[in-house]
């Protein structure tokens, strides 16, 4: 996480919500920019989805962190800006994982994040859907209750062990909540975008947050102690062809875990293909080989590929999870292989533009015990030897 | 009036011993039913060459993972089955596939198709918990009682459609006294009666028991409104469906497990239905807002237009909704309004034409 020690305060008597919403609407009002893409409660009032708005009215259903998250954020800039970007510069209220999302997007070419300002806030995690839509209200009171008090125990099994909470550096803007005083809100920028709003509503940036960066950094130790703990607990679990089957064999191949996955940006994927048909006669040789074929076929290989695709920029937002029919544990299974990839690039997804994705990029003394194990010698020998 | 062959088992084990039969004696080379895969107990369908393996098999199991309709049209996508095999699966699967042949999407050479009276199934969310085995005694005994299960999936408590059409052999069980002592298989076609001989059992001739489907028929119709009445779909119109489908995350995944939504790309996923910025600028200029998710209600009257007249209530579609809409009902609704304006019943009959690629000139005098 990226702590600056000096920030802006701002009044929010009427609650974190309300103090940012005012803050966004009187910024919108002073020209800023242009319109505001945020979550909005629907007209049945029993789930969010992102909108792009601007009339007033509709700020009185606006949430810039509702209980849920029915969508990725960042398939809904993409949806706004994959055709090109348009002539109006919008703000993106978000939460982290989702701008993250957005940034790895940028990178894909899915994103352009040119008129874009991306605003995050402190995110204390999301109640799973299946949970929410069993009831609504109840799950508004849920969340309510404790999100104030960043009791994490009722929120995506990936939420309670998220480490990246909070502003990672790649966003314009930074709103922070945690552990503020009630009452108030913090105000980050990390870009000059961010800066210029700040500059235009006379928002200074004097004030010491070292309090706030503080809490940030030891909630942030907990949950990665905390994450590593989860990851090893389930690596027992999943390490090894076999225990992968098993781990996936519940899988009806409805391929729904790419479909809201916010990397997985492909408009035809390959497993969906007619690349992955096959003649009667081939699906029968691989029954024969083994005395039974699993159908739906190629689930697991479906689950490897689509890892080896999009671990890298994995933000673990746990979506995937929430939308399998079968509850297969896949953002914490992805979360696993997506840390332990992302380490051995010295990669975080969404931390940076300026971070090429580590498979576009050429290093020629990259991962050399990788290499010796296939040639017996190091390059370095090599090089001596030469 | 059919065949009957009695086999001095229960139904399951009964089921297993022919599908055993079948393997062992060459009549087909392989048997595709359900199957306990692993210690986790998931379970899934399985193609299954190996007789050995027929053991692990639970051909009456009550779950549907996947429409076998659907699988069976991708295992014959590309060529009929080159040896012959036995299928066990549910009437809507078997209607689901009959539909999708009829779209090319399949062949029905070289397959023997082993269905039963069907008593439905569980959802896929009791599966997940995995108590479905907790279940089973009281399951069982509500099949032979002739009973409408209660905590089935909500489309099998409303399905009059629980008999199969085109099965080659029939398994007998709801209303069947005795189905835990006694396997009862109608041999339906010339291909089930060939399958099984040499099989040690009783042969006779008898016909359902017809007065036993005409009551469980009624008991599910009555059991279809009383669902139907309590999901907020009453008028289909637009007020309704904007309410119900305000949940939608536009995930598609009810088009995915679809058995009728054959299209390798679905319109919906494919760049003509994206909007580009200057349709969400204009519209923000228009409204003052606009949403990110702006066609998903188009997107579901679509696709009922698209499947209505072949829909089979299989129910998978809010079997897999991670936002709980009640797409079984509308699904229903719809279908059952466009089936019987055509006269058509989904699965019923190969030789029947799709009611869409049919052309009757005195049709519809009404509308025109």
């Amino acid at each position: 996480m990226v702590v600056t020690q000096k920030g802006a305060i701002l009044a929010a008597e009427e609650g974190t919500e309300k103090g940012i919403l005012n803050f966004i609407k009187q910024a919108l009002s002073q020209g800023c920019f242009d319109a505001v893409l945020i979550p909005v409660r629907v007209p049945a009032g029993d789930s969010f989805a992102y909108f792009l708005i601007r009339n007033e009215a509709i700020f009185e259903r606006a949430s810039p962190l509702p209980p849920v998250m029915p969508v990725q954020g960042a398939r809904a800039i993409s949806s706004l800006t994959r055709r090109g970007k348009g002539k109006k510069r919008i703000v993106a209220i978000m939460r982290p994982c989702e701008a993250r999302a957005t940034i790895e997007l940028a990178k894909l070419g899915q994103v352009d994040l040119e008129n874009i300002i991306l605003t995050t806030v402190d995110c204390p995690g999301v109640i799973p859907l299946s949970d929410y839509f069993e009831n609504s209200e109840k799950g508004d009171e849920i969340f309510k209750d404790t999100s104030q008090k960043w009791n994490s125990k009722p929120m995506r099994p990936v939420c309670r062990i998220c480490d990246k909470f909070s502003a990672t550096g790649g966003e314009d803007l930074h709103i922070g909540t945690l552990g503020t005083k009630s009452g108030s809100i913090l105000l980050i920028p990390h870009s000059s975008k961010g800066e210029s709003i700040l500059s235009k509503l006379g928002i200074s940036l004097k004030e010491d947050i070292s309090g706030w960066a503080d809490k940030v950094n030891k909630l942030t130790e907990e949950r990665k102690r905390e994450r590593d703990q989860a990851n090893d607990a389930l690596r027992a679990d999943i390490e090894g062809v076999d225990r992968l089957v098993e781990a996936f064999s519940a899988c009806i191949n409805c391929h729904n875990c790419m479909r809201v996955c916010p990397i997985c940006y492909c408009r035809q994927c390959s497993f969906d293909s007619d690349k992955m048909k096959f003649t009667f006669e081939d699906y029968f040789t691989r029954a024969e080989a083994r005395g039974r074929l699993m159908v739906p076929t190629d689930t697991l290989l479906f689950h490897i590929g689509r890892m080896l695709h999009m671990s890298l920029s994995c933000v673990s937002c746990g979506m995937c999870e929430d939308a399998c029919p079968m509850a297969i544990p896949v953002a914490q299974i992805f979360a696993v292989v997506g840390d332990r990839n992302q380490e051995a690039f010295d990669y975080v997804p969404g931390r940076s533009m300026d971070e090429p994705l580590p498979l576009t990029t050429f290093d020629e003394e990259e991962f050399l015990e990788v290499e010796q194990s296939y040639t017996g010698v190091s390059s370095q020998q090599e090089g001596q030897n030469a | 009036m059919p065949k009957v062959l009695r086999i001095n088992k229960g139904s399951e084990e009964g089921l297993k011993e022919l599908l055993r039969f079948l393997l062992e004696n060459g009549k087909v080379k392989g048997v595709l039913t359900l199957r306990k895969m692993g210690e986790y107990g998931a379970i899934s369908y399985s193609l299954i060459t190996n007789p050995d393996d027929i053991d692990s098999t639970l051909p009456l199991f009550p779950l549907m993972p996947v429409n076998l309709g659907k699988q069976l049209s991708l295992l014959t996508l590309m060529g009929p089955a080159a040896d012959p095999i036995a299928v066990v699966l549910r009437p809507c699967e078997l209607r689901a596939f009959v539909e999708l042949v009829k779209r090319t999407q399949g062949s029905l050479e070289n397959i023997l198709f082993i269905s039963s009276t069907c008593a439905g199934v569980y959802p896929l969310e009791m599966a997940v918990e995995g108590n479905i085995g907790e279940h089973l005694p009281q399951y069982w005994k509500a099949v032979e009682q002739g009973e409408v299960i209660p905590d089935i999936r909500l489309a099998c408590q409303a399905c009059e459609y629980f008999v199969p059409y085109t099965a080659d052999i029939t398994v007998s069980l709801l209303s069947n006294k005795g189905i835990d002592k006694e396997t009862t298989l109608f041999l339906n076609t010339d291909k089930g009666e060939i399958s099984v001989e040499g099989i040690s059992g009783q042969l006779s001739e008898e016909g359902l028991d017809s007065a036993a489907i005409e009551q469980m028929r009624n008991k599910r119709e009555a059991e279809k409104q009383k669902l139907s009445d309590k999901v907020e779909t009453k008028t289909l119109g637009i007020d309704d469906l904007t309410k119900t489908f305000s949940r939608c995350i536009d995930c598609h995944n009810c088009s995915k497990v679809c058995p009728i939504c054959y299209c390798h790309v679905c319109f919906f996923n494919t760049k003509d239905s994206e909007h580009g910025p200057f349709y969400y600028e204009t519209e923000l200029e228009k409204m003052g807002y606009v949403s990110m998710l702006s066609d998903t209600i188009f997107y579901h009257l679509v696709r009922l237009f698209h499947v209505s007249a072949s829909c089979v209530g299989c129910g998978l579609c809010a079997d897999v909704c991670p936002a709980n809409i009640p797409l079984w009902a509308i699904s229903l609704k719809m279908g059952a309004a466009v089936q019987q304006a055509f006269d058509y019943l989904p699965g019923k009959d190969i030789e029947e034409g799709l009611p869409f690629t049919t052309f009757a000139p005195e049709e519809f005098a009404g509308i025109e």
